[in-house]
């Protein structure tokens, strides 16, 4: 016994040293590193990145430098000018915004319909999940939306909505939905459900979710009643995370990645759309999309790599692609790779759980 | 024999255990009192949106309850037992040592595992008619690494309060502390649920670090 008690003590210090002392030297040796702001110009057809450079002789501090890829600098209003979807308000509020671009008549009301933000983390995906989910009347004819009095979770046999307030199921809604469901070909139960359960948003499209065959289908209340609608898959293409995108544009219904790490856009009205970049991880890489009716610029960021790509909205084929030279270790960093060769951790980047990692 | 320790352990700890099941269901309670108060102010339904949108659990207040409840029971068992030098004493009767330190940990496990199950079933109980299954096990899930943590919190302690130097018994204090800090690295909800298991097994490990303390008090070991 005094033999095993032993063993748990040293057994212990060691882990807790491997787990403490790379802890300790990352903290007080940690030093921040921005990246520059990066987003696709079609007036220039170019990356135009926006960031910051030491001044001369480091006497004047840092500088903000905006710059092309082919090293052409430019001044904030030249920006501006050629970036115009996204520097929209600015423009207008300097009465420069255009009449067209890109020979497209265009409106600041347009451009604001069109302009979006959507952002993907690994942390989205990798955290606990409660199988339980708030689905929106999605035709109410009012303005406002509201959140509804039941929330569904689907079983092996069917969709059981359970109401709030008396925590029962609405067994009428519940066949209502199942027979909906099951009539348009879903097997159950659902391996994926995704959707975007609130009321801050200007209308709701509901969930997308895949059935246990992979396939695809969506979701919604419309006036009380299922609307449920089976989306045809390219052949070939094994879906596996969804994204629900409700953009002001209403383009687009969802994003979507498949087993070989390939993005997909579901326009409205379901049309599957492979997005023309060489792979996107969502349970290890973040994606940043900055779109508007022109490009889209993603960024995909991993623990290793940061890459820019434009696409065109329309039929989202690349039309440039950057990559962000990665920064380099410091001195110190390299020295804490030399010292703790092992290092154990309980929380990561990528998720939100708590375990072991070396 | 073992019924002998068992006596004594209770007759020494009963008013501490009797202060201890009263708080921490006191705690569980009033967490299930807020519940019921935000049900009748804002309906049930409330309660439902606010788990399933913002990570709310409303047992916030439990988070550190079970591990002071644990480490009180470890000093309230042992502290006397060394100070008094009654530890002296029940090393020198005919028994097994092993199996007399065994029982008195056991007695403290099985009483801190009766008063945090009597938690458990109390949250369970009101819980189940408020709220989907799916959102009681989100609470009570996870508050299971609280409560482990109050059990590993009285068997490090134990073993700090065992050992007979303090050179040793700071040592053994900084690793208990960071032990514990492992069971609260995070806030999401449910986040340690693919750990559990192995930090049950490293719990229940940590009993035999005690008699390490044990051992070296038979040699004579002194400040």
């Amino acid at each position: 016994m005094l033999r095993f008690s032993k063993i748990l003590f040293y057994f212990t210090v060691i882990f807790l040293l491997l787990w403490q002392l790379p802890w300790c030297y990352n903290f007080f040796t940690a030093k921040s590193s921005k990246s520059g702001f990066v987003l696709y110009s079609s007036i220039i057809g170019d990356f135009v990145i926006t960031g910051q450079q030491e001044g001369k002789d480091g006497k004047e501090g840092k500088i903000v430098v905006r710059r092309d890829l082919s090293g052409h600098k430019y001044t904030q209003d030249e920006v501006d000018s050629i970036l115009p979807m996204f520097y929209c308000r600015q423009l207008m509020s300097d009465e420069r915004f255009p009449d067209s671009i890109n020979g497209v008549e265009v409106t600041p009301r347009l451009v604001q319909t069109e302009n979006f933000v959507f952002k993907i983390a690994p942390t989205d995906l990798n955290t606990p999940h409660i199988g339980l989910y708030p689905l929106l009347e999605s035709m109410s004819g009012r303005v406002e939306l509201e959140m509804p009095k039941d929330v569904f979770r689907i079983t092996n046999k069917g969709i059981e909505f359970v109401d709030m307030a008396t925590n029962s199921i609405e067994s009428a809604k519940s066949t209502l939905f199942t027979e909906a469901l099951t009539k348009k070909g879903f097997h159950f139960p659902a391996i994926e459900i995704t959707g975007n359960p609130t009321t801050r948003k200007e209308y709701d499209e509901g969930y997308v979710l895949l059935d246990v065959n992979r396939q695809l289908f969506h979701l919604k209340q419309v006036k009380g009643r299922p609307y449920v609608r089976i989306v045809d898959v390219p052949h070939g293409v094994e879906l596996k995370h969804l994204f629900i995108t409700e953009l002001k544009s209403r383009r687009t219904l969802a994003l979507m990645t498949d087993k070989n790490y390939s993005l997909y856009v579901l326009t409205a009205p379901y049309e599957i759309k492979k997005v023309a970049i060489p792979s996107f991880d969502p349970e290890k890489e973040a994606v940043s999309i900055i779109g508007n009716l022109f490009d889209w610029t993603l960024r995909i960021t991993s623990q290793e790599e940061d890459n820019y790509f434009a696409v065109r909205s329309d039929d989202f084929s690349l039309i440039k692609a950057m990559k962000n030279p990665t920064v380099e270790e410091t001195l110190a960093q390299k020295i804490g790779n030399y010292i703790f060769p092992i290092r154990i951790s309980f929380t990561g980047e990528l998720d939100n759980f708590v375990k072991p990692r070396i | 024999m073992f019924k002998a320790i068992f006596y004594k352990e209770w007759i020494k700890t009963r008013w501490y255990l009797l202060l201890a099941v009263a708080t921490t269901l006191g705690f569980a309670g009033y967490s299930m009192l807020r519940i019921s108060r935000v049900v009748d102010l804002k309906g049930a339904e409330h309660v439902w949106e606010v788990m399933l949108s913002r990570d709310v659990i409303f047992i916030d207040l439990l988070e550190y309850i079970p591990l002071l409840v644990g480490m009180l029971l470890a000093v309230v068992q042992f502290v006397p037992e060394m100070q008094r030098k009654c530890l002296k004493l029940t090393l020198h009767l005919p028994y097994s040592q092993l199996r007399m330190v065994g029982a008195m940990l056991l007695y403290g496990l099985l009483v801190l595992s009766f008063c945090f199950a009597a938690n458990f079933f109390l949250m369970a109980l009101y819980l189940h008619g408020v709220i989907a299954a799916e959102l009681e096990q989100h609470i009570l899930l996870t508050a299971v690494p609280w409560y482990l943590a109050g059990i590993t919190a009285y068997l490090l302690v134990s073993w700090i309060c065992l050992e007979p130097t303090w050179k040793r018994r700071i040592i053994n204090l900084t690793m208990s502390v960071l032990l514990l800090r492992i069971f609260f690295l995070s806030v999401t909800p449910e986040a340690y649920n693919q750990f559990l298991p192995w930090l049950l097994i490293y719990t229940l490990l940590t009993a035999s670090l005690s008699w390490l303390s044990v051992s070296r008090f038979k040699v004579g070991k002194q400040d």
